[in-house]
């Protein structure tokens, strides 16, 4: 094979090479006939004989070394791309359709392979597993039937919960682990010389690290006893945060940081690039991790849902026995503990199938999308490659009747469109890095690793292999066609302008397909789109404009109970009302859309009423700065303090779910037997806590000033704002930090910023359909304006007699539109059945709109039908404008 | 098997040589068109049995001189040996005709 290429490449001076030996050769032996007495031109002629022919001799030679396969391809090539030049508007539309199609699969194929295929960062990660825990209890059903405890499970929804640290150790004893692991978030005060710094952190137990089985890069992991309550404080802190915060020294091992007012000492440096499973790929980092010492009460208690749990597999052990020794144990744990764990149920998955679960369908219909469109590109040129082909029968007929062979007429073609092929891969390809780009750029955060999209091999070799083998059989059918062809006959048709039938059926089926794969498209396009707008709609019940949001989370250390921590927030309250442009001051534990807090109650005193409601410990002011109205009762005052009468504010849901809409003022709510009774003072309207996605829930306000009372602490802050809400950032810091100059401010955002980034996944893939749709509208038009063009250039003498014989132009206009006609309504009703079908994935990805939503439909085949009339409309009157005398003449 | 076994006597050989080597020991019995023995060479050269070299003539005339290689050589005692074989099969039976006759 190298000498092959070695001689390839100086076949030049091989052939004269040889040619320079056979002159020689020819030359001895003329002397040598010469010596033994043979005249000059007798021995000339006599070597010659003995020679042979020595031009058969060197194509021999030729062919042995296969260089006159390549001359032959060379000059194909040379012969295609003049072809091919003298058509510019066929080339360019082909190779663009191509490039586009390509494109947007392979930046979208790139995308889906960083989120979804690409191996987690960690040592064997098909071993790690997520666990976690699900509540299976019906949420009202409870609280109406519990009595009689006979609706079990049937309402069922299961809530996903975090896992309680005492079924730890029997989730490890299952058998299926090697070992689990326990974290959380942990985010710190970070103080000491710099400003103090909110930073991302874990509380994790102390063989985190080696269940994912990841080394410090300096330093150690933790030891197993330092997990443990009252064991030293040591940390571990990430290669950033060793070089952000600690200037990358090499002594910071022995190294203490101030966190939350106490003192950690850096046991271990991790490696660059290392996250944790917990913001794999986001923007977020998590930098430092703590050990997670559990109070002894929550080491005990099957009841408080706290922990994520990674676990790693048994070598040889798979998901599915492992899932069935996991609920083996929690199937005992539920007999063994009912009161805890009668409805809790253990569930895992991969680890990697866990993380991408939230975006994986909207990955998968934005790849389905873009298959679409692939598909469609590929029956383009396919289309387009057979008009080109049909045109040229003549062209083709015309050679084989001058002696060109069928196999290399059906190599010349071939060649033709491989190069399309190849001009469609490379464009699509340099347009897929740029889409790529693009994508990477406006993906809203939340999707995680799509910022490490790249491309690779694989999408190059996908990339290339639709190309060329779209170009190759499409190219191929009408080249065999084409060839198969008698001469005489081939001359004959191409004389009355008629392209073949059955090409004509092709090409007809072609673009009924392509009709039918926008429409798919546009249906898709069209549902996201009235979900998106949907969702737009929705009333939140609470009023986003002017107002920022901020974290000001109060240390344990400094602020040790409910009541400084009241204290703090009532001094800022002050402090920020006396600001100019400062409307209203609200702080509560959460704000909405910022997290939440929910706990089980029963009502009037009654323990068979169960509810479980979100809870929010507000201020007095937090009505006014959200726009909450105030429906009936009163609200918080100065009144409510922590030695007076719990009171509760609760929404009208709650009214409705728990008390049949009933007036709730009066009634009292108790979080367990013998806790205080909260009495309800007020009403207000309801709003959608987690978004405008959320549903809306029962829910109950505690008065902040009696936080003392409950598991809940301040740490939210809201004000409503005259003017530009961010533009009052500044001032409200400095507010905090003259009442605390240690106390970092964070999670910075406008409710409008919180709103915008919630929907900014839906607009993503909305808008990304959006524009499959639209591509795949206008290569349909392509598509049908290239198939209608065709057949009225080819029925030009068809129609030209037509209109000899009288035909009025309007009837030859309507000759056309009925074959446009036919064609987009038999693409339409396919389309439909394939829409149909294949909407029911979108199914969760829409918000209230089902996925055979007639509106959708209906907008995809009015645009359809519109766009494809209108593609038919020039060939439309080109043919009604023929001229008989012109036409006839043709030929 | 013939160019190889002229190749193998040692000195390298230029074409014309090979032709006139091959005719002259088979004193011109086995007479081919010599430019056939181009693409033979081509071919050996192809499949790596010999390697040829630009050299000089005694006349200063360039010329290309073939010698085989190992892989040559191997092949022509293969070549050799079946060539034996063949002709011990074909005399036997030769022999076997005449005895019987």
């Amino acid at each position: 094979m190298f000498r092959r290429l070695r001689s390839w490449s100086r076949r030049d001076a091989e052939s004269a090479g040889i040619a320079e030996e056979m002159d020689l050769h020819r030359e001895l032996r003329e002397r040598r006939l010469r010596e033994r007495g043979l005249a000059g031109d007798d021995a000339h002629f006599a070597a010659r004989r003995q020679f042979g022919n020595a031009a058969l001799y060197r194509d021999q030679i030729s062919d042995l070394w296969g260089w006159s396969m390549w001359e032959r391809f060379l000059q194909d090539l040379r012969f295609g791309a003049r072809a091919l030049a003298k058509a510019p508007g066929f080339t360019t539309v082909a190779v663009l359709t191509l490039a586009l199609g390509l494109g947007i699969n392979a930046a979208i194929f790139s995308a889906v392979g960083a989120v979804m295929l690409r191996a987690l960062p960690y040592p064997e990660p098909d071993r790690l597993i997520s666990l976690w825990e699900e509540n299976t209890r019906p949420l009202s059903a409870a609280a109406k039937y519990s009595s009689t405890g006979a609706q079990a499970g049937s309402a069922g929804a299961v809530t996903r919960t975090t896992v309680a640290v005492a079924n730890l150790d029997d989730y490890r004893a299952s058998g299926a682990f090697e070992d689990l692991a326990a974290y959380d978030l942990a985010p710190l005060n970070l103080t000491g010389n710099d400003t103090p710094e909110r930073i991302g952190g874990e509380a994790v137990t102390s063989n985190f690290f080696s269940v994912l089985d990841v080394s410090p890069a300096r330093g150690r992991t933790f030891l197993p006893e330092e997990d443990k309550p009252g064991a030293n404080l040591v940390a571990i802190v990430t290669d950033g945060f060793w070089r952000r915060r600690l200037g990358g020294a090499e002594n910071a091992l022995e190294q203490s940081i101030l966190l939350d007012g106490k003192s950690y000492r850096i046991v271990g440096i991790l490696p660059p690039g290392f996250q944790s499973p917990l913001d794999l790929g986001l923007q977020s980092k998590n930098e430092v991790y703590v050990t997670a010492s559990y109070p002894a009460p929550l080491l005990a208690s099957r009841a408080d849902h706290e922990v994520n749990v990674v676990a790693r597999l048994k070598p040889g052990i798979s998901v599915a026995s492992a899932r069935a020794a996991l609920s083996a144990t929690s199937s005992n744990l539920a007999r063994q503990f009912p009161s805890t764990n009668q409805w809790i149920r253990a569930a895992m998955a991969p680890l990697r199938d866990d993380l991408t679960g939230k975006v994986r369908t909207a990955l998968l219909a934005l790849l389905g999308a873009s298959g679409l469109i692939v598909l469609i590109a590929c029956v383009n040129v396919a289309n387009l490659l057979m008009v080109r082909a049909a045109g040229r029968r003549h062209e083709s007929s015309v050679r084989m009747a001058l002696g060109s062979g069928r196999a290399g007429l059906m190599r010349q073609l071939l060649t033709e469109s491989l190069l399309i092929g190849a001009g469609g891969c490379a464009a699509g390809i340099a347009l897929g890095m740029a889409l790529m780009k693009a994508l990477t750029a406006i993906a809203p955060a939340g999707i995680p690793r799509i910022e490490s999209a790249g491309m690779d091999w694989r999408v190059f070799s996908v990339s290339a292999v639709i190309a060329l083998a779209t170009s190759a059989i499409f190219g191929l059918a009408p080249a065999w066609q084409a060839s198969q062809a008698k001469p005489v006959d081939a001359l004959r048709t191409a004389a009355r302008g008629m392209g073949g039938t059955s090409q004509a059926r092709w090409r007809t089926a072609l673009t009924i397909a392509e009709v039918a794969l926008s429409l798919i498209l546009l249906v898709g396009a069209g549902l996201l789109l009235r979900s998106f707008s949907t969702l737009m709609g929705v009333d939140l019940g609470f009023a986003t404009d002017h107002v920022i949001a901020m974290n000001v989370n109060l240390p344990k250390t400094r602020y040790p109970d409910g009541a400084a921590r009241l204290r703090f927030y009532q001094q800022l309250e002050a402090r920020l009302r006396a600001l100019p442009g400062v409307r209203s001051v609200a702080y509560a534990n959460r704000m909405p859309m910022r997290g939440g807090w929910s706990s089980g109650i029963f009502l009037d005193g009654d323990q068979g009423r169960l509810a479980q409601p979100d809870f929010q410990a507000v201020n007095p002011g937090y009505f006014e700065t959200l726009g909450i109205p105030l429906l009936g009762g009163r609200g918080f005052g100065d009144q409510d303090s922590a030695s007076s009468q719990p009171v509760a504010i609760v929404n009208l849901e709650f009214a409705r779910r728990l008390l049949n809409g009933g007036d709730p003022i009066g009634h009292s709510v108790q979080r367990g037997p013998g806790a205080p009774k909260i009495v309800i003072a007020g009403v207000v309207s309801d709003i959608r806590r987690s978004g405008k996605e959320g549903d809306i829930k029962p829910e109950v306000y505690l008065c902040a000033a009696q936080t003392s009372l409950y598991p809940v602490v301040l740490a939210d802050l809201a004000v409503r704002t005259a003017g530009d809400p961010r533009s009052l950032v500044n001032a409200i810091s400095n507010q905090v930090w003259a009442i605390d100059k240690d106390q970092p401010v964070t999670g910075v955002q406008t409710l409008d910023e919180i709103i915008d980034a919630a929907i900014s996944q839906r607009r993503f893939q909305t808008l990304l359909l959006a524009v499959f749709g639209g591509v795949a509208v206008v290569l349909a038009v392509i598509g049908i304006y290239g198939v209608l063009a065709y057949s009225v250039s080819q029925r030009t003498a068809e129609l030209g007699i037509r209109v000899a014989l009288g035909a009025a132009p309007g009837t030859i206009l309507k000759l056309v539109f009925q074959d446009a006609g036919a064609l987009i309504g038999i693409g339409i009703v396919a389309g439909l059945a394939g829409a149909l079908g294949l909407t029911r994935f979108l199914e969760t990805l829409l918000f209230q709109i089902k996925p055979t939503d007639w509106r959708a439909y209906g907008a995809a085949i009015l645009l359809l039908s519109a766009v494809g009339v209108a593609a038919a409309l020039i060939p439309a009157r080109r043919g009604a404008s023929v001229d008989p005398m012109i036409a006839l003449r043709q030929d | 098997m013939l160019i190889l076994r002229t190749l193998s006597r040692g000195q390298a050989m230029h074409g014309f040589e090979i032709a006139d080597f091959i005719q002259a020991t088979s004193t011109g019995i086995l007479q081919v068109e010599e430019g056939s023995l181009y693409p033979a060479l081509q071919r050996m050269l192809l499949k790596n049995w010999i390697n040829g070299d630009w050299g000089r003539t005694e006349e200063n005339r360039r010329a290309r001189y073939y010698r085989p290689t190992a892989a040559g050589r191997r092949q022509l005692e293969r070549e050799l040996e079946r060539y034996a074989r063949v002709t011990r099969a074909i005399s036997g039976v030769l022999a076997l005709d005449s005895g019987g006759a």
